[in-house]
């Protein structure tokens, strides 16, 4: 394992050094979309969308990674890895400075690990669960020691993902207050000047970054414009070039497509894996058996969802991990997934079941709760009150604010089925498994498994599969849990989401990690 | 009756107006005769231009036909601009005529929370009733209520302060009529023509506060208006415009009718006006 | 008395009336949020993407949300008194400084929309009364209604579509040029450029009512006593119209606008949204989806200071252009 990363590392250098030798043109502004509005600049305590939009930015990560999968050297040049897997080497650049000037050194790795990402990031406890102790034998290296092996927190190091933070504006105040929040100081290409409410968030070039001749923009401005259409005038007007997870709706995004100076794409999300998905309420209400929610995967026009509310973009969910996983060899395709859907099927799987029709054709009658998250997931739960209508569900929608349905779904429980979508990350044991663990029934905590959903033989798989070293084991432990998961449904997937980037074709270079729009824009440049 | 009629009928674009409310509460009755089933089933082909795969005015991007959805939206437009208005026109009689004639502390009282409800932006404020009580038919018909009633308790009040000084309401009282009498009775027929002008205009009001609160994502999910038809069609303007647009037609000619009715009744009603034409 | 100190004793006196209005305004609103499911900590952790119960019980009790509401209100209340408005925990910034910060874009756009609005519908007012009931009449009535009718979302994506994309004479939102930062009188001319189509777009709402007002207001003058003497007199219809009609009929008028002035402080949403116009409608907006009590409390508590204020100016401004009418 060790070898192949550090192969690829060589490779990526080589790369690396190809791009840069391209005619790039340095300066100008780039405007961007940045939607909703973030709620703080903390990305090192929230991982709110559109922070990540701006912070990588400004923070940087210990490494990157490509579109492949494969890790950049950022502000970690190398590293090794000891043969059991528990020691993890980091070699440190050297001569990188903090925007205020001073030195970044192991002391911020160990510190923002271990006290930062480690106590207060909403999945750093989760990342970095192994990492016992960090030995600083100098300024420019780091010794990770770790319980077990945690092959998965190698994929966890990008600038989204875990920001290194300067230790000396943080250490010994509150990290969750310290005003380092809305006055980032990181390491990255661009430095943060201004936060105007209700407008932008100006970013200025750091003549001083590490990288000589980067970055090549003088500036980076994200907009906040909170109507759709708007956005949209506003990308056709030149006024911004960039605009990603669907800040432009797609239905005009498959519009602006056609014109030449706009182009559309699905790359930049792998490390994302979003997927659209029905949590059921497992504990008590009308879908307490397993042969209900069965039928209802069975009945659902998946293809008919991802055609109309998305446009086309999409994948139809065929197991209860992401295809995106096919890579690593985790996903198996599973029954119970019919991509347009069986409603003859589903309705003979009710009858089986013996619930009956009453004189108005209804089986059952039910509340469906939509994610407040935009117009597309309400079109979502309108297309599937009708579905559920044709196998007699009949189904009310509930559609709340952002706080209400939290507390209702995540706290109180008192919810019968949710139209959702999580996030399921390059690797299942960071996306996956807060979805359907024993331990994962957390009342009060939000995305995890409200289903309350709980098995024990699901529960030891899970396990082995987040320790398990060997890939053609873990491969069979996850084709034991999907199995599982496709016969229980205590969640039934719907689609992997498509999300789209629609940026002006001026704009070169933003598209080369695979972090998309959570990347640092660097290499992003201006073409007249 | 026949007086009022002649006077009102000189008004050409008021008749105009009457014309258009009678045929669209005539849509509203025969909804379910013209389009006899759920206006939110997948009827067809998505976003079908209007004249094209059996729709008359398009398909939406679920494939609901949006004339089905113009015919039943009616129904909740007109119900909601209806009810919020009686519900607005009830609670400021009730304050307004406490208030004017009864006077002294009880009218500072009822006043000073007339004002508050005036004082506070009433959109937001609506907004904001809509959210707490959770979006459904009933929280927007609330909402909007609470909103428009100040208007009418103050008109009421004026009326009532004004009248209740009249030879005919003095008379009642040596008569011996309860107060409650006379004012149902005696001073209310007399004050009814303004209440019914403000009232009209409020319906117009209270159908335009829906659709705004659909754009903003808190109509209803269960119960096709046109505020709903909007709200689901507005991103898609650009690109299949039949989608918000007929709604927003719709509400517009509504709107305008109701308009145009008040302000016939209101020059058929203002005797000073009268004898200017 | 002299009529100086009568009009202080009165300005004192309304002053004194509007601190309960006030008072329960924000109790009102204090206790509606309080009612919402779900708290500004449930927002936030939401958007984090997941926090455990105990930091949840931690960012609570920092932002005092763990105490009893009676206390809470007071506290709220207390500070009111000595003008702190608190604390925005969301945004991490005083109250006071968030709404000072979108103040002055609201008062910018409502302003020059009550202007525009006005100054049309004087005009057109003025235009449909003398013209009572002919077919210039009717098309002016028409022509507001509609202008009124058309839901506003659709005006300003219609304003944008053919002004900024077809005709690229505006730019399509926010307030600023952020590729070019301009300073100075060049910083002026681009929020002026900006300004405009929310302007036109939010005016053509009101356009309505002051047409028909003014309309309304006229013809409510020409039945005056005082008109039949001068007509008696052999006045010009012109003469009379423009001489004392006029006068006369544009006092209601210009009393509303002063009224909406202060009740459009609360902004409007539609057109901030629309526009992405960075005014108070939308701070109020947002703030209550994310159960921001202190920020939108202080907007509803600005909001009607403001319109308490300004409906008095206008009261008095009121009785210093019309002497017949006394303050009291």
């Amino acid at each position: 394992m060790k070898n192949i990363f550090k192969g690829s590392l060589v490779a990526l250098a080589l790369i690396l050094s190809s791009v840069a030798a391209k005619a790039q043109e340095a300066g100008g502004t780039l405007a961007f979309l940045v939607q909703p509005e973030p709620p703080t600049l903390a990305s090192y305590v929230s991982t709110s969308g559109p922070i990540g939009l701006v912070m990588p930015k400004v923070y940087e990560g210990l490494f990157d990674y490509d579109n492949d999968g494969k890790m950049v050297p950022m502000l970690a040049e190398s590293y090794e890895m000891s043969a059991d897997g528990k020691t993890v080497t980091f070699n440190l650049r050297k001569g990188v400075r903090w925007h205020d000037g001073e030195p970044f050194t192991s002391a911020d790795v160990k510190f923002t690990i271990l006290e930062v990402l480690k106590k207060v990031h909403p999945r750093g406890p989760n990342s970095f669960r192994e990492v016992s102790r960090i030995d600083t034998p100098d300024d420019h290296t780091a010794i990770f020691h770790l319980d077990n092996p945690a092959p998965y927190m190698m994929r966890s190091f990008s600038a989204y993902e875990s920001p290194m933070v300067p230790m000396h504006l943080l250490e010994g105040q509150d990290i969750k207050s310290a005003p380092l929040a809305n006055n980032p100081v990181g390491t990255g290409p661009f430095k943060f000047v201004e936060w105007k409410k209700g407008q932008y968030i100006r970013l200025d070039k750091n003549e001083d970054y590490w990288q000589e001749g980067l970055p090549y923009l003088d500036r980076i401005v994200g907009r906040f414009i909170p109507d759709a259409s708007t956005r949209t005038a506003a990308m056709e007007n030149g006024e911004v070039m960039y605009a990603a997870y669907n800040a432009i709706p797609n239905i005009d995004a498959v519009r602006l497509k056609e014109r030449d100076d706009i182009d559309v794409t699905t790359d930049g999300y792998s490390m994302i894996n979003p997927m659209a998905l029905i949590e059921f309420n497992t504990k008590e209400g009308p879908f307490v058996d397993p042969a209900i929610r069965r039928a209802i995967s069975t009945a659902i026009d998946r293809r008919f969802m991802i055609d109309t509310i998305f446009f086309g973009y999409g994948k139809p969910a065929t197991s209860a991990l992401s295809s995106n996983y096919k890579a690593t060899n985790l996903h198996a395709e599973m029954p119970n997934y019919p991509e347009t859907g069986d409603v003859d099927a589903a309705n003979a799987m009710l009858d089986a079941a013996g619930y009956a029709r009453d004189g108005d054709g209804v089986r059952m009658r039910a509340v469906l709760d939509i994610i407040p998250y935009g117009e597309d997931w309400r079109r979502a739960g309108e297309y599937l009150k009708q579905a559920m209508g044709d196998i007699g569900i009949e189904i009310e929608l509930r559609y709340e604010d952002v706080p209400t349905w939290l507390k209702r779904v995540y706290h109180n429980y008192d919810f019968e089925m949710n139209v959702n979508y999580f996030y399921q990350l390059p690797d299942p044991v960071l996306g996956v498994h807060r979805h359907y663990g024993t331990n994962q029934i957390r009342q009060g905590t939000h995305f995890v498994n409200s289903s309350r959903y709980s098995n024990p033989e699901l529960d030891a798989l899970l396990d082995s599969g987040s320790k398990e070293p060997d890939a053609a084991k873990r491969t069979a432990t996850y084709q034991e849990i999907q199995e599982i998961l496709a016969n229980d449904m205590p969640v039934v997937n719907l689609f992997e989401l498509e999300f789209l980037t629609v940026y002006n074709t001026e704009l070169k270079g933003a598209y080369g990690s695979a972090m998309g729009a959570y990347g640092s824009f660097r290499e992003a440049w201006l073409e007249d | 009756m026949l007086a009022f009629w002649h006077r009102y009928k000189r008004n050409r674009s008021a008749v105009f107006g009457l014309v258009v409310i009678v045929l669209v509460v005539l849509m509203a009755a025969t909804a379910d005769f013209l389009y006899p089933f759920d206006p939110f089933r997948l009827a067809g082909k998505p976003l079908s231009a209007p004249g094209t795969n059996g729709f008359l005015l398009g398909s939406d991007s679920l494939g609901r036909d949006v004339a089905a959805g113009i015919v039943h939206g009616a129904k909740t437009s007109l119900l909601i601009g209806l009810i919020a208005t009686l519900v607005a026109v009830f609670i400021g009689i009730l304050f307004g005529a406490l208030s004017g004639y009864y006077g002294g502390q009880l009218d500072n009282m009822l006043m000073r929370i007339t004002e508050i409800f005036q004082t506070i932006p009433s959109f937001i404020f609506a907004i904001l009733l809509v959210a707490i009580l959770k979006p459904s038919i009933y929280s927007v018909v609330i909402a909007i209520s609470v909103v428009s009633w100040p208007g009418v308790a103050r008109l009421v009040r004026g009326e009532f302060l004004s009248l209740k000084s009249r030879e005919f309401v003095q008379a009642c009282h040596t008569l011996g009529m309860s107060d409650l009498r006379i004012m149902l009775r005696e001073i209310l027929p007399n004050c009814l023509s303004p209440i019914i002008v403000i009232g009209s205009l409020m319906v117009a009001t209270a159908i335009l506060i829906e659709s705004g609160l659909s754009f903003l994502g808190l109509g209803d999910p269960n119960i096709m208006s046109w505020g709903f038809q909007i709200g689901a069609g507005r991103t898609m303007l650009r690109s299949a415009w039949w989608v918000c647009t007929f709604p927003g037609v719709a509400i517009l000619i509504t709107v305008l009718a109701i308009n145009l009715v008040g302000e016939g009744l209101n020059d058929a009603l203002n005797p000073r006006l009268r004898e200017r034409n | 008395m002299t009529r100086s100190s009568k009009i202080f004793r009165f300005v004192l006196k309304r002053l004194l009336q509007g601190i309960p209005i006030i008072l329960a305004i924000v109790i009102i609103n204090f206790f509606l949020l309080n009612m919402a499911d779900g708290d500004a900590v449930d927002v936030l952790a939401g958007e984090a993407g997941s926090a455990t119960p105990e930091y949840m019980a931690e960012l609570r009790a920092k932002f005092g949300l763990d105490q009893p509401l009676p206390v809470q209100l007071f506290v709220y209340l207390k500070n009111v008194v000595v003008l702190d408005l608190g604390y925005s925990f969301r945004h991490d910034m005083p109250v006071s400084e968030l709404i000072v910060d979108r103040f002055w874009p609201t008062a910018l756009l409502m302003v020059s929309t009550i202007l525009l609005a006005v100054g049309f519908g004087i005009l057109l007012g003025l235009l449909a009364a003398m013209r009572l009931n002919t077919w210039k009449d009717a098309v002016i009535t028409v022509f507001a209604l509609i202008t009124y009718a058309t839901p506003l979302f659709w005006v300003g994506l219609m304003m944008i579509v053919v002004f900024s994309l077809n005709l690229g004479w505006f730019p399509t939102s926010g307030m600023e040029n952020v590729a070019a930062f301009y300073e100075g009188w060049d910083r002026v001319k681009d929020i002026a450029v900006h300004l405009v189509l929310p302007t036109i777009t939010l005016s053509l709402f009101y356009l309505a009512l002051y047409t028909r007002m003014m309309r309304a207001s006229m013809l409510e003058q020409y039945g005056q006593d005082y008109v039949i003497t001068a007509r008696a007199k052999g006045l010009t219809e012109r003469r009379i119209t423009f001489v004392h009609v006029l006068r006369n009929a544009l006092l209601p008028v210009v009393t509303m606008a002063g009224v909406q002035v202060g009740a459009l402080i609360g902004g409007s949403v539609i057109v901030e949204s629309v526009f992405a116009w960075p005014g108070l409608g939308m701070l109020a907006f947002e703030s209550l989806f994310a159960r921001d009590l202190n920020l939108l409390l202080g907007i509803f508590l600005l909001s009607s200071v403001l319109v308490i204020v300004v409906n008095l100016i206008v009261d008095i401004i009121y009785s210093l252009l019309d002497p017949r009418i006394e303050v009291s």
